[in-house]
């Protein structure tokens, strides 16, 4: 450890012959590939569509440099695109809190009760859905929720319910349980990464002077798993902000959320109003990760996440 | 191990890593500039093609131009099977890419035209892309084939220019209304029985804003709902906040609408002809169809020839013997909706399925002209931001 921090950056040996200039630009060849896919395949690209949300599309399907701000100005002014926002924000908020609710024991218990051996087949558990398709899975809640789904069979084998009840799909309920089932992973894993670098002495010496269990949680647990749990927050509530797929496929009618809405202009090729609101929604996205921030430093992710 | 790595300088191990990611980054950006989908008959699943099918039609190896060009089109316009048999018996292959929907082919083909070689389209998108400057016109008499078809096919005036005809037909179908009669009462005959308060969350109908919103506009009374003007699209937007709370879902394909039907929980959908047929034929209940009296809208494709392809020259003999009878009769019996080729008609008939065929109005090609064909419109941003404004929190 010693010996790879005296080498580090700052003083690694220069190789014979090479001179000063070379020096740095031979460092940041390894950045190179990197670097490429952020400039090619994101920065371009986003490049693109911001100007794009500045033009207008004409009824050709044209993109016409007729540069406005109108694109813009739709989202503030109707309000259902406002409304949508705050219902996909509100959506995030209540998965990733659920989200936080289930994984958090979930992961405490993990660490503290169970073997070593039975850990990593509990976890492998975890992660055997990612071995399956998105799409699949989504269509498997379908099955599960619908009308005439295992959930209904189960209601009605043990008499909670005489009829099929349609509650529990095409609705925001559908897409909530739905999102909470795939984020779940990866709340559990960042929280898991988390607890398993705690040491619990900490927590038992802390109630051996005096703290009551909820106290040592409060004071001693959690600060020292804020990372993890700052983690786990944006593995979950940034990419629900974007979520499309669920919410078409188990919301129905009414449980659109703001990338449904998008994705509609896409699919009807009028490019710019589409740029326009999916850079409103970026935004504020980014608005949410600079909060985060406040909270957070990468290296914390890094180091203990 | 640990000598090697001792022994790799930093320099050097920069230099690999370097050299390694750049390997990866070309070869990713290579892989993203190459063909858009996978060949055919690596990604088709096993085809369905029934008896009698177009086996036969397997000729002898071509003299004729070899090769593979790329196709956009929907998964009803081919099946693996017929692909197959082409591939080895004319040496012309295939790299499909799926089309979703008229607007998207569209534009992509705008941006990148030089990728592909044909493309399918509806209705009065073919003459939309012929206008852009994005396709070529061809003289339809000139291939063999085409003798196959009903003459009414080979004339549509929308599809005809002075340079040629715009693209080969391929099939067609109204938008029709399926209900569950055991649950729908008295017998609908309109749009309006989307909106009937009875059908709360019983209805569905596909996930295409466009085409919800020129339903709506048909029953409103709109004559042409691709091109509504600003108070026409109010009203369809009035109706389709009557429609919302009936809606169960919208359909992302066929089979979501199938699937529905066949549970129960849906008792009234949208959909191309045969939908009453797979829903049966998958165990659900006896469906009845209708065409609203207010009309209704539908469609009929063709393949078209892309401006500057790069294999144009494989798709005159590849059209030659796709599109022939024994292939379109399977076609038929697998996807159940009506197609342009006469003699695979009479196929049917040989074998024993007129009555499939005459349900499916294969009989009635004229009945094309009575419907409202999809294409590109001037009301689709206003149109789609109703539709946003009603489906939206």
């Amino acid at each position: 450890m010693t010996t790879e921090t005296a080498s580090g950056a700052g003083s690694a040996p220069l190789a014979v012959g090479s001179s000063p200039v070379r020096r740095p630009i031979g460092r940041l060849a390894p950045l190179v590939p990197g670097l490429l896919v952020i400039v090619l395949l994101f920065l371009v690209p986003m490049g693109f569509m911001l100007v794009f949300s500045f033009m207008r599309t004409d009824v050709n399907f044209n993109l016409v440099p007729d540069w406005n701000i109108d694109n813009y100005a739709r989202f503030f002014t109707v309000a259902t695109y406002v409304r949508t926002f705050l219902k996909t924000l509100l959506m995030a908020a209540a998965v990733t809190t659920a989200g936080l609710a289930t994984a958090m024991p979930f992961a405490y218990f993990l660490v503290r009760y169970v073997s070593p051996r039975l850990q990593r087949a509990i976890l492998l558990a975890v992660i055997v859905p990612f071995w399956t398709s998105y799409l699949l899975r989504v269509y498997a809640w379908q099955a599960i929720l619908g009308e005439h789904g295992a959930l209904n069979q189960v209601l009605q084998a043990i008499g909670l319910i005489k009829e099929p009840s349609a509650l529990f799909i095409y609705n925001d309920l559908g897409v909530g349980i739905t999102l909470w089932y795939l984020y779940f992973p990866f709340a559990a894993l960042a929280l898991y990464a988390a607890l398993d670098k705690f040491d619990f002495s900490q927590f038992n010496a802390a109630q051996d002077l005096g703290a009551r269990p909820d106290q040592a949680f409060r004071l001693i647990l959690l600060p020292q798993i804020r990372a993890g749990i700052i983690t786990a927050c944006i593995f979950v509530f940034i990419p629900i902000l974007g979520e499309f797929l669920t919410p078409a496929l188990v919301g129905g009618a009414s449980g659109s959320l703001i990338a449904n809405l998008v994705v509609n202009f896409f699919r009807g090729a009028q490019y710019a109003e589409g740029s326009a609101l999916a850079f409103v929604i970026a935004f504020i996205v980014t608005v949410v990760l600079i909060v985060f921030r406040r909270y957070l430093r990468v290296e914390d992710v890094v180091a203990r996440g | 191990m640990a000598d090697l790595i001792r022994d790799l300088s930093r320099r050097q191990f920069l230099k690999g890593a370097a050299a390694a990611g750049a390997a990866v980054g070309i070869g990713g950006i290579a892989a993203a500039c190459s063909s858009p989908a996978a060949p055919a008959s690596a990604a088709a699943p096993a085809s369905a093609a029934p008896a009698g099918s177009a086996a036969a039609v397997s000729a002898a190896p071509s003299a004729g131009p070899t090769g593979t060009f790329n196709w956009m089109t929907w998964v009803d316009h081919y099946y693996p099977e017929q692909l197959s048999i082409i591939q080895s018996s004319l040496g012309i292959g295939v790299n499909l890419t799926e089309l979703a929907d008229n607007a998207d082919g569209f534009t992509k083909l705008k941006e990148g035209s030089s990728q592909l070689d044909m493309i399918s389209g509806d209705a009065l998108w073919v003459p939309h892309y012929f206008e852009t400057g994005l396709i070529e016109a061809f003289d339809i008499n000139s291939l063999d084939v085409a003798k196959q078809l009903y003459s009414i096919a080979r004339e549509f005036k929308i599809w005809t220019s002075p340079a040629g005809y715009l693209g080969y037909p391929i099939g067609w179908s109204p938008v029709q209304i399926y209900y569950d009669p055991a649950k729908v009462s008295p017998t609908p005959d309109s749009w309006e029985v989307l909106l009937d308060p009875k059908y709360v969350k019983r209805v569905v109908v596909e996930n295409q804003p466009v085409e919800v919103m020129a339903y709506m506009g048909k029953f409103a009374g709109v004559k042409d709902p691709y091109n509504m003007s600003p108070d026409e699209v109010a009203k369809a937007k009035d109706l389709a906040t009557k429609l919302k709370p009936n809606l169960l879902k919208f359909a992302q394909q066929n089979t979501d609408t199938v699937a529905a039907l066949i549970s129960g929980e849906a008792w009234i959908a949208t959909g191309n002809l045969g939908t009453e047929s797979r829903v049966k034929q998958a165990g659900g209940p006896d469906l009845k169809v209708f065409t609203p009296k207010e009309g209704t809208i539908g469609w009929m494709d063709s393949e078209m020839t892309v401006k500057g392809g790069k294999n144009t020259q494989l798709i005159r003999p590849f059209l030659e013997a796709a599109e022939q009878a024994e292939y379109i009769a399977a076609n038929f019996l697998i996807n159940q909706r009506p197609l342009f080729n006469e003699k695979a008609y009479k196929l049917l008939i040989n074998q024993g399925q007129q009555d499939l065929a005459d349900r499916y109005l294969y009989n009635k090609p004229e009945t094309v002209l009575t419907m409202t064909l999809k294409g590109p419109g001037t009301s689709t941003q206003g149109a789609i931001n109703a539709f946003n404004e009603v489906f939206g929190a």
